[in-house]
C-alpha cells in the first residue's frame, strides 16, 4: 500500500455512511510509507490502519469496514507520536505529500521514558563541564601573560638640563628606550616633558608631600622630593594616552595641551580644562652634578582618577 | 533568571523557529539504536574544535618569522603560564585527529556506509582526510626547529618541483595555509559533510531485520549524544595525559646542517617515509612513483570505491575483498611504520 496518499481533511466513509475526516497521516519511519490515517469523528481521533482503506478518491477515503467496526479502532495516543516538524527523517515528506507538520511518526519505544531522558541530559551537561571547566584557569593565565610582566625599574638617561632655559616651561626630551618585548629586542622613541619649576610651581607639585613610586609588590622604588627643582611628566596624556605638547593657548597662555580630546594642563601638571581625570603623571627623576637627567619610565593606566601602574 | 532565559528563548524562537531547529537537530532516529561505533565523527569534530581553540591561543604568542618562530615557540613553552600545556595539547591533538580519522574511515568502510545513497558524504570525507594530513604537514614547520626544518625540506622537495629552500616565504606560506586556508576549508567541508549526512540519514547496522532495527531505534539525543560526549571526555583525558607525560620539547633551532639529528617526519607520515627508502622507489621515476603516484592512486581508488563497489551488501563478513583489502592496507601501514622505527638503530 506504498502509494496510498490520503489528503488531510478528506471525508472518511465507511460502507454504511460517513464517519468523519482525515486529521493526520501516520508514516512508518523506516519504509516511509503511510501506515495509518487518523480519523476525527465526533470529537475522538481514531487510528485506522491502511489495510482498512478500500480506496482513496479526490476528496474522500473509502474504508472497507462499517461504522460499528470503525468505533472499534483505537484512539490516537498523541504523546506516542512526533510530527514531522519535530523529527529529522530524510525524504519523509518527499514520499508522503500532505501538508507539512501533519505527518505523524511513532516515537521510538526507547524515547518514551521521560525520566531517563532528563537523566541523560543532566549527565551530558556534567561531562561537558568536566571537559570545559579544567581549561578555564590555564587558558586565562595563558592569555594574561602581558599582565604579569614585571615592571621596568631601570634608570634611563634622557638628556641634560642645559637644554632648559626658562622656569615653568615644558621642554620635550625624546630618547631611545631598548626593551625586551616578548622575544623581540626592541628600541622605541619615547618622549617625556621636563619642567624646571619655580619655587611656587614646585610647592604646588609637592602639595601632598614627597612623591613615592612602588614596584608590583608594593615595595618603594624611589621617592621624589623638593630638593630637585626639575620635574619629569610622563609624555602620555592621563586622559586616554595620546601625546600632548607644550602649546600656546589663546586665553590661557602657555599650557600642556593634548590634541586628541583637548585636555589642558598647567606647568604644575594640574588639569585646567578638558576631560582628563587626573593631573599629569610625575616620573622618578635623578639629576647628576653634570646635569644629566635620568628617569624611570613608569607608566600608569590612562582614564583613571587614581594612578594605576602598568609598566 | 529562568523567566528571563525563557523570554529570550521565546523571542529568538518566534523569529527563527529555534524549537523546530532544536527538535530537528536532536530527534534524528538512529536505525538500530545508538552505538559506541558511531562516536568517531563526533570525536573528530570535538578534536578539531579543541585544535582551533588551542591553535588560536598559540597565535597570541607565536611569531611567524624565520628569526623569531623558534624563540617565540620557546617563549610559549618556558615563559607563558601553561604555554607548555597548550602547545603540547595542540601537538598531541593533531596525532589524535589522525588516529580518529583512520578509525572513522575504517568504521565507514567496514560498515559499508559509503554505498548508495551516501557516496557524496564519502567523497567530501576523503577531501577532509587530505585536509587533516595537510594540517599535520604544515603545522610541523611552524616551530622552526631541526625536526620542522628537515621534515618540511623533504616534503617540499617531493611535492614542489620549483627550486626553493625553506625560508621566510615558505614559513609564511605554511603559516597562512595552516591557520587560515585549511581551517576555512575544513569548516566549510565539515559543514557540507554533516549536511550530506543529515540529508541521507545514518546508515545503521549492516544486519538485522526491519522489526529488530525498529525496536532498537532511538533518537540522536539523548543516548547517542551521551555516548559521544563520554567518548569526547575520554579523548580529552588521553590528550591531556599525553601532554603531561610527553610535553613538546623543541630540538635545536633549524639550520641547514642536521648535525647529530636524524631527520624524520611525524609518526603518521613514517610509512610513506619508509617506503621511499625502498630500492624500487629510487631514481626520479621511482621517487615520483612512491611519493606521488601510489598515494595519489590510492586516494583515487578510495574516491572511486562507491562507484566500483555497487553491490548493496553492507555486511563486512559477506564482503571478503573489502575485508581483505582493509586488513592488507592496515598491516602495510603498521609494518612500514614499525620498520621505520626499527631502522633508527642503523643510524647511530
Amino acid at each position: 500500500m506504498g502509494s496510498v496518499q490520503p489528503k488531510i481533511k478528506s471525508k472518511v466513509r465507511c460502507v454504511d455512511g460517513e464517519v468523519g475526516e482525515v486529521a493526520h497521516v501516520i508514516a512508518d519511519p523506516l519504509s516511509l510509507d503511510v501506515s495509518h490515517i487518523v480519523v476525527r469523528a465526533n470529537g475522538t481521533e481514531r487510528q485506522v490502519p491502511v489495510s482498512a482503506i478500500g480506496a482513496v478518491r479526490d476528496d474522500a477515503v473509502q474504508l472497507t469496514c462499517n461504522v460499528a467496526q470503525f468505533s472499534g479502532f483505537p484512539e490516537l495516543e498523541r504523546e506516542d507520536y512526533v510530527s514531522s516538524k519535530e523529527v529529522e527523517i530524510p525524504h519523509l515528506e518527499d514520499r508522503i505529500r500532505v501538508e507539512p507538520g501533519e505527518v505523524l511518526v511513532p516515537l521510538p519505544v526507547l524515547e518514551k521514558n521521560c525520566a531517563r531522558r532528563s537523566f541523560f541530559a543532566g549527565f551530558i551537561k556534567v561531562i561537558g563541564a568536566l571537559i570545559g571547566l579544567p581549561l578555564v584557569w590555564p587558558v586565562l593565565r595563558f592569555i594574561m601573560k602581558p599582565m604579569y610582566v614585571p615592571y621596568d625599574n631601570h634608570w634611563i638617561k634622557i638628556g641634560n638640563i642645559s637644554k632648559i632655559k626658562t622656569d615653568d616651561v615644558g621642554v620635550q626630551y625624546i630618547f631611545k628606550k631598548s626593551f625586551k618585548d616578548s622575544v623581540l629586542e626592541r628600541e622605541e622613541d619615547k618622549n617625556h616633558w621636563l619642567v624646571k619649576a619655580s619655587p611656587e610651581t614646585l610647592k604646588k607639585i609637592y602639595r601632598h608631600g614627597d612623591i613615592t613610586f612602588y614596584d608590583e609588590k608594593g615595595a618603594v622604588v624611589w621617592v621624589n622630593n623638593q630638593t630637585v627643582p626639575y620635574v619629569a611628566f610622563s609624555g602620555k596624556c592621563p586622559h586616554l594616552g595620546c601625546g600632548y605638547k607644550w602649546r600656546s593657548h589663546k586665553t590661557r597662555g602657555q599650557v600642556f595641551l593634548c590634541p586628541c580630546h583637548l585636555s589642558i594642563y598647567d606647568a604644575t601638571g594640574m588639569v585646567l580644562d578638558g576631560p582628563a581625570p587626573r593631573s599629569l603623571d610625575v616620573l622618578p627623576i635623578k639629576v647628576a652634578a653634570s646635569g644629566d637627567i635620568e628617569i624611570i619610565d613608569v607608566e600608569y593606566k590612562a582614564g583613571k582618577k587614581e594612578q594605576v601602574r602598568i609598566a | 533568571m529562568n523567566a528571563i532565559f525563557q523570554k529570550v528563548y521565546d523571542f529568538v524562537d518566534e523569529r527563527i523557529g529555534l524549537k523546530t531547529l532544536e527538535a530537528k537537530l536532536m530527534n534524528e532516529p538512529i536505525k538500530g539504536g545508538s552505538r559506541w561505533a558511531y562516536v568517531f565523527g563526533s570525536c573528530l569534530l570535538f578534536i578539531f574544535i579543541m585544535q582551533a581553540i588551542t591553535g588560536m591561543l598559540l597565535m597570541f604568542y607565536y611569531i611567524p618569522s624565520a628569526d623569531h618562530a623558534y624563540a617565540s615557540t620557546q617563549f610559549i613553552i618556558h615563559e607563558v603560564d601553561y604555554g607548555w600545556f597548550i602547545l603540547s595539547y595542540h601537538f598531541w591533538g593533531s596525532s589524535a585527529m589522525v588516529v580518529m580519522v583512520f578509525a572513522h574511515m575504517s568504521q565507514v568502510f567496514l560498515w559499508g556506509a559509503y554505498k548508495k545513497p551516501r557516496e557524496m558524504i564519502w567523497l567530501v570525507g576523503l577531501v577532509l582526510f587530505v585536509i587533516v594530513m595537510a594540517f599535520g604537514f604544515t603545522g610541523y614547520l611552524l616551530p622552526w626547529d631541526q625536526r620542522a626544518y628537515w621534515a618540511t625540506t623533504v616534503g617540499v622537495e617531493i611535492m614542489d618541483k620549483t627550486p626553493i629552500v625553506p625560508g621566510q616565504m615558505t614559513l609564511s606560506r605554511f603559516f597562512v595555509i595552516h591557520v587560515m586556508i585549511l581551517p576555512a576549508a575544513l569548516m566549510g567541508l565539515a559543514g557540507l559533510h554533516l549536511f550530506f549526512f543529515r540529508s541521507a540519514g545514518p546508515a545503521g547496522p549492516f544486519r538485522g531485520t526491519t522489526e529488530e532495527l525498529k525496536a532498537k531505534t532511538d533518537f540522536f539525543f539523548p543516548r547517542q549524544v551521551w555516548k559521544d560526549i563520554v567518548a569526547m571526555a575520554a579523548v580529552f583525558m588521553i590528550i591531556c595525559t599525553l601532554a603531561f607525560i610527553e610535553p613538546v620539547q623543541l630540538l635545536e633551532q633549524a639550520t641547514p646542517d642536521p648535525g647529530e639529528y636524524h631527520p624524520e617526519p611525524e609518526w603518521y607520515f613514517l610509512f610513506l617515509f619508509q617506503m621511499l627508502r625502498w630500492k624500487i622507489f629510487s631514481g626520479e621515476f621511482g621517487q615520483f612513483l612512491g611519493a606521488i603516484a601510489i598515494p595519489g592512486l590510492f586516494l583515487l581508488l578510495l574516491a572511486a570505491l562507491p562507484f566500483i563497489d555497487r553491490s548493496p551488501e553492507r555486511n563486512i563478513f559477506k564482503r571478503p575483498i573489502a575485508l581483505l583489502s582493509w586488513t592488507v592496507v592496515m598491516i602495510g601501514i603498521v609494518v612500514l611504520t614499525v620498520s621505520a622505527i626499527l631502522n633508527r638503530e642503523f643510524l647511530d
